[in-house]
């Protein structure tokens, strides 16, 4: 069975804007790829249409059927990792291998209070 | 609850394959080719056209055809530049065009896609009503299917405590789509079940 993995430096999956994310990538693979890269994406969630935003892309060169490389990424200095009842905005990294979009992912919360916003409706004052 | 946990969210329901009544997918596909792969997905809003349309895409790429889609809304008489583009740019007869929202073209631009499409090796259009291109299938929905759909989503458990099936389809008109976006808003608390609008009991007992 395939496996494709991240893991970042002691599991950490919160992070400051602006903070460094270190960590490796691991994979086995059954079928040799063409090229794998890893990727620092947010994309949205909820009850309208989706957008994404890949940040940064990390290729790994050279990939073996089964291996190992370390990264490291900065992080922007946004957006935050948000939710409300509408939308929801997630931060993911993610290895993907092609041909066959073989992909691991691993979700992160990117905020200065090293928690996802929660955002709270607005009742104005009566 | 959190827009990222609704189960309703818009990429979950995204996810949902199309659940074709009537025909099996082979039938479906030789009765395309027999119409030498020229016809129409028809159906009113929310009926799963669009879904259906990308379904029938992997299927034909599936079989070595290559699809160029492009999506018209709400008073898209004309075809953009990028769309012409899309469509005709390099056509062969392994080109199958589709065209979903082709109702909203203006007569000319339709003229131009159905002239244009015959270097391609198909056109496959979905339509608010029948006669642009022969119905290849008409998209109907149920009551039944809408309770499937959400009991995949939610589970069988959970589905109880939301408004019946029933009552959604009545409510919505068959609009399939604008049911499950009152799912939406009833999961996230942005409205009440209209059972508790009026203050009269729900039936499930929520």
């Amino acid at each position: 069975m395939e496996q494709i993995q991240i893991e970042t430096r002691d599991g950490a999956t919160v992070f400051a804007p602006g903070e460094t994310v270190e960590g490796t990538a691991s994979w086995q693979l059954e079928k040799p790829a063409r090229s794998i890269e890893l990727r620092l994406f947010w994309y949205t969630q909820g009850k309208g249409n989706q957008d994404v935003g890949v940040v940064t892309t990390v290729p790994f060169p050279d990939p073996a059927l089964q291996d190992r490389r370390s990264f490291s990424i900065p992080l922007p200095a946004g957006p935050y990792s948000f939710s409300g009842k509408l939308i929801s905005l997630i931060w993911a990294l993610e290895v993907v291998a092609e041909p066959g979009a073989r992909a691991g992912r691993l979700e992160i919360v990117v905020s200065p209070w090293r928690r996802e916003v929660v955002l709270q409706p607005h009742f104005p004052a009566v | 609850m959190r827009a990222r946990d609704n189960p309703f969210a818009a990429q979950r329901l995204a996810a949902i394959p199309y659940r074709l009544s009537g025909p099996t997918w082979e039938e479906l596909l030789d009765r395309l080719a027999a119409l030498r792969c020229r016809a129409a997905l028809v159906g009113p809003h929310g009926r799963g056209k669009t879904t259906l349309l990308e379904e029938l895409a992997r299927r034909l790429e599936g079989r070595g055809l290559r699809t160029r889609l492009v999506t018209l809304h709400e008073g898209d008489r004309r075809l953009s530049a990028a769309q012409r583009g899309t469509l005709f740019r390099g056509l062969t007869a392994r080109d199958v065009l589709l065209v979903d929202g082709a109702e909203q073209l203006g007569r000319l631009a339709w003229l131009e896609v159905r002239t244009r499409s015959r270097a391609a090796g198909g056109l496959v259009i979905t339509s608010h009503r029948p006669g642009l291109l022969p119905t290849l299938h008409e998209c109907r929905t149920t009551p039944e299917l809408l309770a499937g759909i959400v009991a995949d989503l939610v589970g069988g458990e959970e589905a109880g405590r939301l408004p019946s099936a029933e009552e959604l389809h009545v409510r919505h008109g068959g609009n399939v789509r604008d049911a499950l976006r009152e799912l939406y808003d009833l999961c996230a608390g942005l409205t009440s079940s209209p059972a508790a609008r009026t203050g009269s009991p729900s039936p499930r007992g929520r």
